[in-house]
């Protein structure tokens, strides 16, 4: 058969199966009709056939690419998995019950992740208190425009800063995106280089111990505890979240092990998408905290009750993730 | 055909992924970043003067993330694999095996935009697609995912499809009838042929080609093949000499 001849014969069904999977990627299947899938089925199977026998008559890439495109599409349809479930039954599974199982199923990165951070806060720490010059090394001068001791004095001897919902809306919400694309930086730096994700960790970890020392040498860390603690709560371990979602993807990249890299980062990808959804949920709850109840001074709020309520938080997040049923209230 | 990407779908054809190059997909992700942009701003702003100036702050930084972020994990994973910048260049995200991919790989690929656009309006994204065979930036490489082209529709499938300008003899078919019937002597015969035929006169050539090729399309069973004589001598020659040459690069199984 002549090329010429075979486009002519079969192109009213190429141009049908077109036609059918235009129609099939914008509407839902149920509007489809069994008629029309079972149609788009059959009309995929012969143009799949037809590629193979265009292959054999010419190299014409006008045509074969087409087809190929066609075909293509087809087999993207004909093979994909369904989403079936409703949108509301799969976010209430996810946060009761498919989140927790995850945090427990992936101890091993969230505890390497926690180790990095929280030997940088040791290190930190122990850097500024053996010697306060490391501060100024440490910490980045625009944080030294004046002492701990003299900050906590202005600050809670002045005005509350937030003196209206609106306020600790519009600071909520410039602190939840920024943070939360701060643990997307460190969980891609994870996922492609894994050192990379562990020395964000670290060198947060060691800004954080840092500043905390020189609260500490200045006798005001009642003060430190309160300010950052009811976010902190939320905040530091989310990062770490992230980051540690980033080291099993990291993992599976570079270290599958007897897997394929490709099987490797499939098995993965669950577990990292329910840690980031974690992530950004928790990040979204600190800036809103740290929008509002962190900053009032204790003129409105005791230190004590601020600690107390850090102290709260971190165990309600810790029963959420890793209590022992999995199913503590979310957030 | 190098950077392509082969497919073996269940009824055992190959399909060819074409990844796209980062021309098509800046422009894509401008007009996506652009839409995005313009929704959270025409889902907030119209509140704006009814609500406390800071909550209408933070409502339209909160749109402007969740759209920034959401737009393309949105449509990558509900509207196979095409954001609607996307579907105007004629860009598709598929999974790394052809399939369509996952709400879990949009979510990753999207997630590591962060590390892509580092340092500056995707720096690092670039210069991995542009280091990549599959022009994958690095959220394609950690999700397992392929940005293709695929604009080409059916629609100008007519004079190009079937013009013989482009029915070339390099098929499977006129191969295996050149492997068992040009002799050696032939193929030397065609090559040189070939190779002198700029020297000869116009008429002596065309009359000569001709002569030759009545000779092969009776040989090779090539009837049906609207080339002309010159086109036809020429091809087969050429072919031969490609033949050739991937044999001698890998040697065929005897069969």
């Amino acid at each position: 058969m002549s090329v010429e001849g075979f486009v002519r014969e079969r192109q009213a069904r190429w141009r049908r199966l077109e036609e059918v999977l235009d129609l099939a990627e914008e509407a839902p299947l149920w509007e489809l009709g069994a008629e029309r899938l079972q149609e788009l089925v059959r009309l995929y199977r012969q143009a799949a056939a037809d590629l193979n026998e265009a292959r054999s008559y010419t190299a014409n890439p006008e045509l074969l690419g087409r087809l190929n495109d066609l075909v293509g599409r087809g087999y993207r349809f004909v093979y994909r998995r369904r989403h079936g479930e409703r949108w509301r039954a799969a976010a209430r599974r996810l946060f009761a019950e498919e989140i927790p199982r995850t945090f427990r199923a992936e101890r091993a990165s969230l505890l390497l992740a926690a180790s990095s951070l929280l030997l940088g806060t040791v290190l930190g720490l122990a850097a500024v208190v053996a010697s306060p010059a490391n501060a100024e090394r440490l910490i980045p001068s625009e944080f030294f425009t004046e002492s701990p001791r003299e900050r906590v004095e202005r600050i809670e001897a002045g005005e509350e800063r937030i003196a209206s919902v609106g306020d600790a809306a519009a600071f909520g919400a410039s602190l939840y995106t920024h943070n939360i694309q701060v643990a997307f930086f460190a969980f891609a730096l994870g996922a492609l280089t894994i050192v990379g994700g562990l020395t964000v960790l670290f060198y947060n970890g060691v800004m954080l111990g840092a500043v905390a020392g020189t609260y500490w040498l200045d006798g005001v860390q009642g003060f430190f505890f309160a300010w950052v603690g009811p976010h902190g709560a939320l905040e530091i371990p989310a990062i770490a979240f992230g980051a540690a979602a980033g080291l099993r993807l990291g993992q599976a990249l570079w270290l599958p092990g007897e897997k394929t890299e490709r099987a490797a980062l499939r098995e993965a990808l669950p577990s990292v998408a329910r840690m980031l959804a974690a992530t950004v949920s928790v990040l979204v709850l600190a800036g809103l905290v740290e929008g509002s109840f962190s900053q009032f001074t204790a003129r409105t709020f005791p230190f004590a009750l601020k600690t107390g309520v850090a102290l709260l938080l971190f165990a309600l997040l810790m029963a959420w993730l890793f209590g022992r049923r999995g199913r503590a209230e979310a957030p | 055909m190098s950077d392509a990407r082969t497919i073996l779908t269940p009824e055992h054809v190959e399909v060819r992924l074409t990844p796209a190059g980062l021309g098509r997909r800046f422009v894509a992700m401008l007009v996506d970043s652009t839409s995005a942009l313009a929704l959270a701003a025409a889902a907030t702003l119209p509140f704006g003067p009814f609500l406390p100036p800071g909550v209408a702050q933070a409502l339209f930084l909160t749109a402007s993330f969740v759209t920034g972020w959401g737009w393309h994990v949105f449509f990558e994973a509900y509207r196979q694999g095409r954001t609607p910048g996307k579907q105007l260049l004629g860009l598709r995200v598929v999974d790394g095996r052809g399939l369509p991919l996952s709400l879990e790989q949009a979510l990753v690929r999207n997630v590591v935009r962060a590390l892509d656009f580092a340092p500056l309006f995707y720096g690092l994204g670039a210069l991995a697609c542009q280091y990549d065979s599959r022009r994958r930036r690095l959220g394609d490489v950690v999700a397992d995912t392929l940005v293709i082209r695929e604009g080409r529709a059916l629609g100008g499938l007519g004079e190009g499809a079937r013009s013989p300008e482009w029915n070339s003899l390099r098929t499977p078919r006129v191969l295996r009838l050149v492997r068992r019937r040009v002799s050696v002597e032939e193929a030397e015969l065609l090559l040189a042929l070939s190779l002198r035929a700029p020297e000869l006169q116009d008429q002596a050539r065309y009359d000569l080609m001709e002569d030759v090729a009545r000779h092969y399309r009776q040989k090779l069973e090539l009837g049906d093949l609207p080339i002309a004589g010159p086109a036809l001598v020429r091809g087969l020659a050429a072919l031969v000499l490609w033949d050739r040459r991937a044999t001698a690069r890998a040697p065929r199984r005897a069969s």
